[in-house]
């Protein structure tokens, strides 16, 4: 062999070395260096992880009654991989078999309330039967499945609807809060609460999903027994402070009333003609005035929970969201703002002796209108009251006492800023114009003020002129404020939450404002144990001083003084003694909202009640003998019916 | 017996009557090893595709078992005819085997598709896997008759005997056989004596053909993407329906190697072997069960046997007697070389996919008698190096 060729070989020997020193470390690189992670990527793809949602926490009420549970329940589901012309015909025959109209069977399959990755849920609650005439015939129902399926049920299904909330698929939220669902676990067809106590405590109720690591062939079938299983924990239970006895009267009162206002003279309308009210909906509020505690939290109109079940039907999603449907699901004793007429003077009266401007001993001259720089601020109906002190204005609902006590609040605002704003102050302390704290979602009010009245404007109109006109703080800003009226704004919930907080003053005249809170304790659904008890919330206390007594009498005339607004509302009412006031919230273009605000027993108290009717009338008409029947029912006592007065004093 | 303890010293003149006192061990225990190794790996590779294909567990590791043992059988007999007869022979030889892949062509056409063997009995014949040999004899067989004269005209006509061979592997839609046929065809005329003006203009002629190949549209779209999957291996967030067969292959292998870090997840656990998620993984995918299974310990130690292998190769391509021998070694050397740089490159995304199998390793009874054969050639230039 020539040296040449030697030399030739000893390349090629050089050149397969190096092809051999390439694959040694591209072999350490991908399983010992760097790229070893791609390895991940083996794991992902050949291990899928099987998840169930674990039973959800039970929702009861503070006796232990249950308010929503899950439940074992046979459905039948068709795939959605079907052809339309196999899909009719077997939706034809399961129509037959389940005796369902078809159409009905289509609507559920075509819902898009339910996921488009699952099987579609035509049929829930399918009797054995059924289920046996369609499992005996598979073949001829292809797709078709009979499941155990755990659907959410309601024991008393209509009542607080808006407080407990409802479930429905996580597929419809948006895809950016998908994403940020998915990240928790949740996957395309799983639960989620929405609103209410389902939503304020889904982490509590949800419980954790048990999941199975598995292994799987390229086709996504399962090869063997689970590689890790997380047996995952069910939901616990969330006992609320909600009494179903107490909430059951006081959604079906606050329906008599919705429904005894349609038969009332709409009075904002007397002048074109007659015009009869047109209620669109109404709450109530029952707080225990010591820990903050509701007992009853009640929105007009409400539905059905048991609507969404297995994913919610046309014709029932248009009864929710139909305009004229007044929005049922809306809660509206905590989203609801309304200006809160006489209630208010709640804060006022509180207001002119905290800043002492209006002493509760000092007698005015109530001549049913006062006369503010040519200006004329009426009474209700004109009435002229005479000699009135604090007292004697809450219980007869002098506005000309309140008019008075305002303009002269605005008058010190003049030369001083902080105390001439004393009624914003006092309605601040009370809580209003700001979140109670409470665990639902709940409006902020607004209690207007100079500063918001420049945001406003400022926000509303663009010439300077316009904004600084629309900017001043007038006289008759301050008046309005100070009964209620204009630009006042509050929801149902901080009204009771004020009263609960006069209320619980009764000894010491220092109330206490309580976070309102539905969170009693939470149980462990296994031991049945309470794994944790609500602590009462106390947010700051008010100081009524030596008003209170007056203001309290005046409160208990109201219902028990001839005179009282409520008088006639409460007449034969003995026991128990109940103080509280009307009112009636003029609101532009509609019925007046009537309202009435209230306590129990007048000595000692335990209880604030609240209701509204939205364009209902005078207080005393429709919200006070609404704010009776519930009290009749705490104190087992027979239900009065709402009364159609034809007229009332507010 | 006192004589026994005294040391007896090698004579020549044994080297006449005991050929096979010369072999060389190593080279003939490398292959046996490896195939050992690779009825193991296969055993484990084929068991999703055992079971969907409801065949016995068994079916190829038998299957394979059997071409060894015909391939063993193929050795000893290349091994015991002198190579020099099978030099004298190579018109013969390149003569016989081309109506053999032609016939494979017009059976294939007749079949209206791609395909590169014959049906023999239960067994798929290959008739390029002995090609490549073939190829590699006439080729050092016509170097060796015309050595120190190799001229242009007759460095063409090498050329041509490689080049008719492939045309014919390559209208076999066998890209990769055609690939490795011309590496060795390079190998055994760069040791002959090729002049680097040679060089220059089969390389210039190489890339001009290929550049026609490619502009008249006679590669096929699945070969251009095979070599793009190659280029292109950034799938790591595509999901596996949204990738091609190529990307997804790719990843597919380079995700169970990698998973098997160092110790590797131990024989029969790894869950991309097992379960199947690495296409033709016990035949052209086979070192991926390797790596998964047995980690970068099983790995290194494969190549390192394949590194040994090479090593005993190029060892007797400087030992051989005559210039045939060293061209027939260094030819197998490199037909060895790359096909195992290939297939384990593919594996790994340092070189594009193509159907070229593993040495000894791959399912495919033909590639491992080929294999043999080759490896019994050059245990036969080694051992006859002293007559």
């Amino acid at each position: 062999m020539s040296d040449n060729s030697r030399v030739r070989v000893s390349i090629v020997g050089v050149v397969i070395v190096a092809l051999f020193a390439s694959l040694f470390a591209r072999l350490w690189f991908l399983q010992m260096g760097p790229e070893q992670s791609l390895g991940k990527i083996a794991i992902s793809l050949s291990t899928r992880v099987i998840q169930t949602e674990s039973p959800r926490g039970e929702i009861l009420d503070r006796n232990g009654k249950v308010l929503a549970q899950d439940v074992a329940a046979w459905a039948v589901t068709v795939d959605r991989n079907l052809s339309s012309a196999t899909r009719d015909r077997v939706l034809g025959q399961l129509a037959e078999v389940l005796g369902t109209p078809e159409k009905v069977l289509l609507a559920n399959y075509t819902s898009v309330r339910q996921s488009p990755l699952a099987p579609a849920i035509v049929k829930l609650r399918v009797p054995l039967s059924q289920q046996l005439a369609i499992r005996e015939h598979n073949e001829d129902y292809p797709g078709v499945h009979v499941v155990a399926l755990t659907i959410r049920s309601y024991p008393y299904d209509g009542v607080a609807s808006q407080v407990l909330g409802y479930l429905s698929q996580v597929d419809a939220f948006s895809p950016k809060e998908f994403k940020q669902l998915e990240a928790k676990g949740y996957r395309p067809g799983d639960l989620i609460g929405h609103d209410g106590v389902e939503a304020a405590y889904e982490s509590v109720l949800r419980g954790r999903p048990r999941r199975e690591t598995v292994q799987v062939d390229p086709s996504g079938k399962q090869i063997g027994p689970p590689l890790k299983v997380d047996p995952g924990a069910p939901g616990k239970n969330v006992q609320l402070t909600i009494d179903i006895n107490v909430q059951k009267v006081a959604e079906e009162a606050l329906a008599e009333g919705v429904n005894a206002a349609r038969g009332l003279q709409d009075l904002s309308k007397a002048t074109s003609g007659y015009a009869k009210l047109k209620p669109t909906g109404g709450a109530a509020v029952v707080l225990d005035v010591h820990d903050g505690s509701v007992l009853a939290m009640a929105s007009n109109p409400t539905y059905n929970l048991s609507w969404w079940v297995g994913g919610i039907s046309t014709d029932h999603f248009a009864l929710l969201s139909a305009p004229g449907a007044q929005n049922p699901l809306l809660n509206r004793a905590t989203l609801g703002q309304y200006a809160p007429g006489s209630t208010f003077k709640l804060v006022t009266a509180t207001a002119l002796n905290a800043y002492n401007v209006l002493p509760a001993s000092q007698y005015i001259t109530d001549n049913g209108v006062l006369d503010v720089n040519g200006f004329p601020f009426q009474n209700d109906n004109k009435e002229v009251n005479g000699q009135v002190n604090l007292q004697k204005a809450l219980t007869v609902s002098s506005d000309v006492y309140f008019y008075t006590g305002a303009w002269d609040f605005w008058n010190i605002w003049q030369v001083d800023k902080a105390r001439g704003l004393g009624i914003q102050d006092v309605a601040s302390q009370l809580g209003f114009g700001k979140p109670t704290g409470f665990e639902l979602s709940e409006a902020s009010g607004r209690i207007p003020d100079p500063a918001w009245k420049t945001a406003f404007a400022k926000a509303n109109y663009k010439t300077a002129e316009e904004i600084r006109q629309n900017s001043i703080w007038y006289p008759a800003d301050n008046i309005h404020a100070a009964v209620g009226q204009g630009d006042d704004f509050v929801t149902p919930l901080q009204l009771a939450n004020a009263y609960a907080t006069f209320a619980n003053g009764y000894a010491s005249h220092v109330g206490t404002v309580w976070t309102p809170h539905l969170d009693q304790t939470v149980i462990d659904p296994m031991t049945k144990k309470p794994v944790q008890t609500y602590a009462p919330k106390a947010r700051s206390t008010v100081n009524f001083g030596d008003a209170y007594s007056a203001m309290a009498a005046g409160f208990r005339g109201v219902v028990d003084d001839p005179k009282g607004t409520a008088y006639d509302a409460f007449r034969g009412l003995t026991f128990p003694a109940v103080s509280g006031k009307t009112g009636t919230a003029d609101v532009t273009g509609k019925g007046a909202t009537s309202l009435f605000a209230s306590y129990f027993p007048s000595d000692n108290p335990q209880y604030a009640v609240v209701a509204l009717v939205e364009q209902g009338g005078h207080g005393a008409q429709i919200a006070a003998p609404i704010v009776r029947q519930i009290i009749e029912s705490i104190n087992h006592l027979p239900i009065t019916p709402v009364p159609t007065l034809k007229t009332a004093k507010d | 017996m006192a004589s026994i303890s005294a040391p007896v010293p090698r004579r020549r003149g044994a080297v006449n009557t005991h050929l096979f006192g010369h072999i060389d061990l190593a080279l003939l225990a490398l292959p046996l090893a490896i195939s050992a190794l690779g009825l193991l790996m296969i055993f484990d590779a084929s068991r999703h595709e055992t079971a969907i294909g409801g065949l016995s567990r068994l079916y190829y590791v038998e299957r394979q078992s059997a071409a060894v043992i015909i391939g063993i059988i193929a050795m000893i007999i290349v091994m015991s005819i002198d190579y020099r007869r099978i030099r004298d022979a190579w018109p013969l030889l390149y003569l016989a085997i081309l109506p053999l892949l032609a016939g494979v062509v017009v059976l294939g056409r007749n079949h209206g598709g791609a395909q590169a063997w014959f049906q023999v009995g239960p067994f798929q014949f290959q008739p390029s896997e002995i090609a490549k040999i073939v190829v590699i004899v006439a080729i050092a067989g016509y170097c060796h008759q015309h050595r120190g004269d190799l001229d242009a005209w007759r460095v063409a006509v090498a050329v041509g005997l490689a080049g008719l061979v492939m045309a014919i592997v390559y209208a076999q839609h066998d890209l990769g056989t055609m690939l490795v046929i011309m590496v060795c065809a390079a190998a055994v005329l760069v040791i002959a004596g090729l002049k680097p003006v040679h060089i220059v203009v089969m390389l210039m002629l190489a890339a001009s053909l290929v550049g026609a190949a490619v502009v008249t549209g006679k590669v096929h779209t699945y070969q251009i993407q095979r070599l793009t999957g190659f280029a292109d291996q950034s799938t790591k967030n595509v999901p596996a329906a949204d990738q091609t067969a190529t990307q997804f292959n790719l990843s597919a292998s380079k995700a169970a190697i990698a998973s098997g870090g160092f110790e590797g997840a131990g024989f029969g656990h790894g869950m991309q072997t097992k379960n199947g998620f690495v296409p033709e993984q016990h035949t052209d995918f086979i070192f991926t069960a390797v790596g998964e299974d047995l980690g970068f310990v099983g790995g290194a130690t494969l190549l390192l046997l394949y590194a040994l292998l090479a090593w005993r190769l190029w060892r007797i391509a400087l030992l051989s007697s005559d210039f045939f021998g060293t061209l027939v070694a260094v030819g197998v050397l490199a037909m060895f070389a790359i096909q195992i740089f290939e297939n384990v490159g593919m594996t790994m995304g340092i070189m594009p996919i193509t159907g070229i199998p593993l040495p000894f390793m791959s399912y495919g009874g033909s590639a491992v008698i080929a294999s043999f054969i080759a490896v019994g050639l050059v245990l036969n230039i080694h051992m006859r190096r002293f007559t």
